[in-house]
């Protein structure tokens, strides 16, 4: 485990470099996406980047509201530095619209440019899941396999490796199939056989939802992220659920728009 | 791929999903305090400064000489904060402490155990600034190494059961220390 990375006298938590880190490797692969898709990959830098500064200034402005009485009294503390004074649905939802908003107002293919974000956010995924092992957040539960790794003094299943090489191989899939599309597309000059729009992201969202779905069970339920939902009800676990759900709602849409491609 | 085929797949896909999910149910009732992993392996999350976890027990005198034991607050929720005067951000934040430990008096205990220092600086510290909350001396680092504090101040927000539900890394202002407080408080 490694929550800290101690440089001299400074001490740089792990989780949120590697968070960061993650948002500039989904950007820069959903750029690269983009030009295989055949439009401005710088499109997808703006709006993540818009989206980005949108969701942190919604999300502090929220955190203002939400505990304002605290800032009445400390006003400038709106304008502060810490980096826990934010709330995360406000800020989230502000992120999405904003950027939804820069793809409206440059009248962007809206469906090319979610298959050009989708392989990125696996991405970004994968990379945050390796922070949140190294920082000995949200845990597996207690196994004897030989690759347990020893948590707080129990070994236990490296779930967040788990899902890091879950996600990586879905946008490798999806980074396959936009390669293999792209050159199809080139080599006849056809779009016959090339990526239909909105595909790739919905296979994405396929295969995000199976992994979740998966991997889930292998996490131990007190210390699973929740964003304010119990991680349990009735026993059951939410985010397989959430995983399952969201992989059916992708299968039911990619059945509706399977049909031949036109020229 | 047919129409046919995809209803199939996306039945298949399902029964498999539900099937997966049942098997993987946590036994027992979703009792709060009752470890989930407890009723799945049949030992409970260990003590670890986590969140999720059970707070490690801390033993350690104060600047009055009391003892203090952290598992003597069970039943009450804590704020556990670590720091050292010659920690400018821990400074800033005792004010906040302070004005929570007063306002919140027998409904959430503020505690501020010190890093390495001895009694009688972090007594004439206290007295300067006017603290009044306990200040657990951990003058060999016992606690800080259980804790895995790395940085200064670092708060953990423990709730009723003793469960950490929260932890703060850097100076907490009004704002933030309102909302991690709900995270353990009501």
């Amino acid at each position: 485990m490694l929550p800290v990375l101690q440089i001299g006298p400074l001490a740089i938590q792990t989780y949120p470099l590697l968070v960061v880190l993650a948002g500039w490797a989904a950007l820069a692969v959903g750029a690269r996406a983009a030009r295989l898709l055949q439009f401005d990959g710088d499109h997808v830098y703006n709006a993540g980047l818009y989206g980005f500064v949108g969701g942190v200034i919604a999300a502090r402005l929220a955190h203002v509201v939400r505990f304002w009485p605290a800032y009445r009294s400390q006003p400038l503390e709106i304008f502060g530095f810490n980096t826990t004074a934010f709330l995360l649905w406000p800020g989230v939802v502000a992120a999405v619209a904003v950027a939804g908003w820069y793809i409206y107002r440059r009248r962007l293919p809206l469906r090319p440019m979610l298959d050009a974000f989708a392989p990125g956010l696996l991405v970004g995924l994968a990379i945050a899941a390796m922070g949140a092992l190294l920082a000995g957040r949200n845990a597996g539960a207690a196994t004897d396999l030989p690759w347990a790794i020893d948590l707080w003094g129990v070994r236990r299943h490296p779930v967040q490796a788990y899902e890091a090489l879950g996600f990586l191989g879905v946008a490798a899939v999806s980074c396959a199939a936009l390669r293999a599309g792209a050159r199809l597309k080139i080599a006849d000059g056809k779009s016959k056989m090339g990526v239909r729009p909105g595909a790739l992201a919905l296979t994405a969202l396929l295969g995000w939802g199976l992994v979740v779905w998966f991997v889930e069970a292998f996490r131990t339920p007190e210390v699973a992220p929740t964003f304010g939902w119990p991680a349990l009800l009735g026993g059951v676990r939410v985010w397989q659920v959430v995983g399952l759900g969201a992989a059916l709602v992708a299968m039911g849409a990619l059945r509706a728009r399977a049909r031949p491609m036109e020229d | 791929m047919e129409d046919r085929r995809w209803k199939v797949l996306i039945l298949v896909v399902a029964l498999a999903g539900a099937g997966w999910i049942a098997v993987n149910r946590v036994p027992g009732p979703d009792v709060a305090g009752a470890s989930a992993e407890g009723r799945l392996t049949g030992q409970p999350l260990p003590a670890a400064p986590a969140v999720g976890h059970p707070a490690p027990e801390i033993q350690l005198v104060d600047t009055a000489g009391e003892r203090f034991e952290l598992s003597a607050l069970r039943g009450t929720p804590v704020v556990l904060n670590f720091w050292a005067t010659w920690c400018p951000p821990c400074r800033a934040e005792m004010p906040e402490l302070e004005a929570a430990h007063v306002s919140l008096a027998d409904q959430v205990a503020v505690v501020g155990v010190n890093q390495g220092e001895s009694q009688a600086e972090v007594a004439a510290f206290a007295q300067g600034i006017g603290v009044s909350f306990p200040l657990p001396l951990d003058e060999r680092m016992d606690a800080s190494r259980t804790y895995a504090v790395r940085s200064l101040p670092t708060t953990f927000f423990i709730d009723r059961s003793g469960i950490i539900r929260r932890i703060q890394v850097g100076p907490l202002t009004e704002a933030t220390l309102a909302q991690s407080l709900r995270a353990i408080y009501p």
